[in-house]
């Protein structure tokens, strides 16, 4: 495992569970996305990340000291979730260590959920879904849940990471992103990514309440936005909106 | 044998220069509340986006009173954005049992990169988020032989 990233597990952790992802990225979807999983499933914390390569933080809970990247989970799934913005210059190895861990728990499938940044997001009244896979049986399944993969284009900051280092261990990953607000949280597309998980492991997460709670959503987040934002800018995050260059077929 | 500059690499020093000058100015930004207990106000959400012809500011308005949205123009590369909620917030709504205080709206500048004429600008309100669209100061017109 990673010098760099260490896990520290606070429950056995038994291996072949599946893991949902809820990074910090664009409109917060999959750290949205991941915090309403946790408390709707009422998972317990079994597990937390420690780094030199975070900033200096903990999160304070009744008194308590807790790490700002945990592992929650049950018997049959685990959902990683962070509270704070990643460093942009240690989203690598940050990454990385997820995933050494990830690998090392012999994982049946990585599903991490985020944003598409679109524009004109606030003109949109249902984002669309889309979906990116570490391999082409994965994408078959995609085909079949009626979730569209993205055929050509850039994906920048930590799905990028993801889907690359999975592909490459042959760990089964798959991407689901709704379009959303690249600086605003966006609970719907939360609420949309959350549908499409469903869909994808036969779960019934109930979304309405992040739909009725949106605007305190929205206004809880607006911290976290900020500095989330600040590192994706620093990873040229804008890079996704880009064209891909001339190719002949 | 040294090699001179060439004009590129002159001016990827620039903007290699002028980006760390960027990103020193954001954290500058983050490195204070985005509240401000005095006030009663909460600093929005907001995005500044240049177009040819006009300049695109969005702001989040989360619990806002549609009608008490107020924006106006400061100058000709600044606007204020103001609008009331519609319940007070205080920290223990998000948990925070550590700290007093109030907050019952939104207030914040925008400083605009260029020039906009704040007379003919337009506003409207969709989905939580506030949408001012200004047309940038028109320039003299230069004819074309």
């Amino acid at each position: 495992m990673s010098e760099k990233v260490k896990v520290i597990e606070k429950a056995e952790i038994p291996s072949g569970l599946k893991i949902i992802l809820g990074l910090p990225d664009v409109g917060l979807v999959g750290v949205i996305a991941a915090s309403h999983i946790i408390s709707k499933l009422k998972l317990e914390e079994v597990a937390y990340f420690r780094s030199n390569l975070l900033p200096p933080v903990i999160m304070l809970e009744k008194g308590l000291p807790r790490s700002p990247i945990r592992v929650f989970g049950n018997k049959e799934i685990l959902v990683l979730n962070s509270e704070i913005a990643i460093p942009s210059a240690s989203i690598h190895d940050i990454i990385e260590g997820i995933i050494n861990w990830v690998g090392e728990k012999k994982v049946e499938i990585v599903y991490t959920l985020g944003g598409l940044p679109i524009p004109n997001r606030h003109e949109i009244e249902k984002p669309r879904i889309f979906g990116a896979a570490s391999n082409e049986e994965l994408l078959k399944i995609l085909d079949e849940k009626e979730i569209k993969a993205i055929g050509r284009g850039f994906l920048v900051g930590p799905q990028a990471l993801i889907l690359s280092l999975c592909a490459e261990r042959g760990i089964p990953a798959v991407t689901l992103l709704a379009e959303c607000f690249y600086n605003y949280p966006d609970p719907e597309a939360s609420s949309i990514v959350i549908q499409a998980l469903n869909r994808m492991i036969d779960m019934k997460i109930d979304v309405s309440e992040l739909i009725e709670k949106g605007e305190e959503v929205r206004l809880a987040m607006r911290d976290m936005m900020r500095r989330t934002q600040a590192e994706l800018a620093r990873m040229k995050k804008s890079h996704e909106y880009d064209i891909p260059g001339y190719y002949i077929r | 044998m040294r090699r001179r500059k060439s004009i590129f690499d002159i001016m990827r020093e620039h903007m290699e220069e002028l980006e760390e000058l960027a990103e020193e100015m954001m954290d500058q930004l983050i490195e204070r509340p985005s509240w401000d207990v005095r006030t009663h106000s909460l600093e929005p959400l907001c995005d500044v986006s240049v177009a040819p012809d006009r300049v695109i500011v969005t702001a989040d308005l989360p619990k806002v009173d549609p009608r008490s949205i107020r924006v106006s123009g400061v100058a000709d590369d600044l606007i204020e954005i103001t609008a009331k909620m519609r319940v007070k917030i205080n920290f223990e709504d998000f948990g925070v049992t550590h700290r007093r205080g109030e907050f019952s709206c939104f207030s914040c500048r925008v400083p605009l990169p260029v020039p906009v004429d704040t007379s003919r600008a337009k506003a409207r309100f969709r989905k939580g988020i506030l949408e001012i669209i200004l047309p940038r100061k028109r320039g003299y017109e230069i004819k074309v032989e």
